[in-house]
């Protein structure tokens, strides 16, 4: 029984937020803002899977939000300026994976602490987004196909819930069944044992760093394509969301890790609340407390649980 | 207390939460940046006004980030709220979720936002008109000759307009010289990106300028305590901005201050009319036409300096 509740206890407790809310917000449980929950899910999902993959290599990556900003500056600046928009979304993404991969240079050649060297290269990132931009948010009424990305629909479904099932499976699928995840794994659990064992640990932080940016890249090219615009900031809100993602869903399913399936859960208990209280009509300012007191809930029983130190960097 | 009891809690809060009045007209008020008080000053007096009529209200706050307002408005109308009113939101932006807000057939009014085919229309002030304002008024103050800053803001289109009508100002009158200009750019950490760039600036140009144009108040007041700190007082130097307010008042009257005027623009009136413009349309059923012609809903902006200033601080 201490198991089941040491593993499911924060699904659980999430399901009973949702259960309070479908019993007393109205609409709540209709299909419709269900859709628009899972929706809205998306970026931070997008974005969380990939800091969990930083996360698990035992590296912390506090610029995904900054690279996302970039990435969606230059894909949003390209589409504004002309060029068509599928070389636009490719070079977001490649934006997000050179960056991510920049990072895992710099921890793991220049051996600069991660919390160090994310935090510069956001500063580097932000820096740039403003530079591209001047400030002001490349807007425009962009090609339909484009924008559809993110807006459009299958049937009644967004296809941007596709897009995060596509990420969760695919970074659930890499993550515990593959040797690049068991390696990744290893060499966060263990670095040092990991490398004793011949696993290329320090690829492996790369690699963890190079998909965190990747993932920023992503969300970036679709959060362009549903804004229809691209801001030097726009990102920047999902850093302590994505954060607070990863941290609940450590505990959960695989406590003291980071895994998929609990950021996953982590990103739509957020989201639920998120939604929940604008349909209880709740004041705005519950929505930060409530964010606050899950950070710190969640790292005060993901840190009891921790065996490695990527917070005590 | 563990993650889980804390959850339940929040669990049990979010029950408590939960109080509208049965049948009460429900109006959703999204304010972009709650931070920066034109931003409040709209939501608050549209929301004092709904409660006054009995309306159930929810007010968001979008902290400045644009897929949070984006969630907030698609949140709304699944909350099938009665009407939504956006303060300075970003239509072109927000396209598709104005679009589902119309598509669910809730009636939208925006303030200070530009115009969108989903609303009913913007209220706003004629912006021209106030950039005009504040401009000449500077130039009136440097007898058209001098050297000026400028803190600038285009990331708004509101801002944006009267950075633009003083360019076309100083164009014609080039014995004033814009000799330093910042624009701010950051919107989550604007006082600081403010006070940086014209603590440079003023530092830069120390002893050579006449006068400061601010394009909003939030700004000129970090500017007005950056000029304090060099010891000015106020004549030495020309700020003039726009907005209003009781801290912009405040600051005119002040022999401390160098804000010499503003162009006030009434945002607590706007929030208002919002209400009222929805309770006739959507409670009254009033054609829209009735309200507004055409995209916008003008209000009047007043230029306040020393000669005036008393008849809005009291």
């Amino acid at each position: 029984m201490k198991t089941i509740i040491a593993k499911y206890g924060t699904a659980i407790t999430g399901l009973v937020i949702l259960v309070v809310l479908i019993l007393f917000a109205r609409n709540f449980a209709s299909s419709a803002n269900m859709l628009n929950v899972l929706k809205n899910t998306s970026f931070l999902t997008i974005l969380a899977v990939g800091f969990t993959f930083a996360l698990i290599t035992s590296e912390l990556d506090l610029s995904f939000a900054n690279i996302a900003s970039l990435a969606a500056v230059v894909t949003g600046g390209m589409i504004y300026s002309g060029i068509a928009w599928p070389l636009a979304a490719l070079a977001g993404l490649a934006v997000g994976l050179v960056a991510g991969y920049v990072n895992g240079l710099v921890v793991t050649v220049a051996k600069v602490p991660s919390l160090i060297a994310t935090l510069g290269t956001a500063s580097i990132a932000g820096g740039l987004a403003f530079m591209l931009t001047g400030g002001v948010a490349f807007v425009g009424r962009w090609d339909p196909v484009f924008l559809s990305l993110a807006r459009g629909k299958v049937g009644p479904v967004p296809v941007l819930i596709f897009f995060m099932a596509a990420v969760v499976i695919a970074g659930w699928f890499v993550s515990r069944k593959t040797p690049l995840g068991v390696h990744m794994l290893a060499t966060g659990e263990a670095t040092e044992a990991a490398h004793r064992a011949g696993i290329a640990t320090r690829r492996m932080k790369r690699i963890g760093l190079t998909l965190s940016g990747l993932a920023a890249g992503i969300a970036a090219v679709l959060l362009v394509a549903s804004l229809s615009s691209a801001a030097p900031q726009m990102a920047g809100d999902y850093l302590l969301n994505a954060i607070a993602a990863v941290l609940l869903g450590m505990t959960m399913f695989e406590p003291g890790r980071p895994n998929i399936a609990g950021t996953f859960v982590g990103a739509l208990i957020i989201s639920v609340l998120d939604n929940g209280l604008v349909l209880l009509g709740a004041p705005y300012y519950l929505q930060d407390i409530m964010l606050g007191l899950i950070v710190i809930g969640s790292v005060s029983v993901s840190a009891s649980v921790l065996k490695k130190a990527a917070f005590s960097v | 207390m563990t993650l889980k009891h804390l959850l339940a809690a929040g669990a049990l809060a979010l029950a408590g939460a939960h109080a509208t009045t049965a049948d009460a007209f429900e109006l959703g008020i999204v304010a972009f940046q709650m931070s920066a008080e034109t931003h409040a000053r709209v939501a608050n007096a549209a929301e004092a006004a709904a409660k006054e009529k009995g309306w159930d209200v929810t007010v968001l706050n979008s902290n400045g980030a644009l897929p949070t307002h984006a969630e907030q408005i698609e949140n709304l109308v699944q909350r099938g709220v009665d009407a939504i009113i956006l303060a300075m939101s970003k239509p072109v932006q927000f396209d598709a979720q104005m679009e589902a807000v119309s598509d669910a057939g809730i009636p939208l009014i925006t303030v200070m936002s530009g115009s969108s085919p989903y609303a009913l229309f913007d209220i706003q002030v004629n912006e021209y008109a106030v950039g005009a304002e504040a401009a000449l008024y500077l130039l009136g103050q440097l007898n058209y000759e001098g050297k000026i800053l400028t803190q600038r803001f285009e990331s708004n289109v509101g801002t944006r307009i009267r950075g633009k009508v003083l360019d076309v100002v100083l164009s014609e009158n080039t014995a004033v010289e814009e000799v330093g200009s910042h624009s701010m750019a950051r919107t989550q950490s604007w006082q600081d990106d403010v006070r940086n760039g014209m603590s440079a600036l003023i530092l830069q140009n120390a002893g050579n300028f006449d006068g400061i144009w601010a394009s909003f108040d939030g700004q000129a007041f970090i500017i007005d305590d950056l000029l304090a700190e060099q010891g000015m007082s106020k004549g030495d130097v020309v700020l003039v901005s726009v907005d209003g307010g009781k801290e912009t008042f405040r600051r005119i009257a002040s022999p401390d201050s160098m804000l010499m005027a503003s162009v006030a623009i009434p945002f607590e009136a706007m929030g208002a009319a919002a209400v009222e413009a929805i309770d006739r349309i959507a409670v009254g059923g009033e054609p829209v036409d009735a309200v507004a012609s055409g995209p916008y809903l003008y209000m009047n902006a007043v230029l306040v300096d020393q000669s005036n200033v008393d008849e809005f601080t009291e």
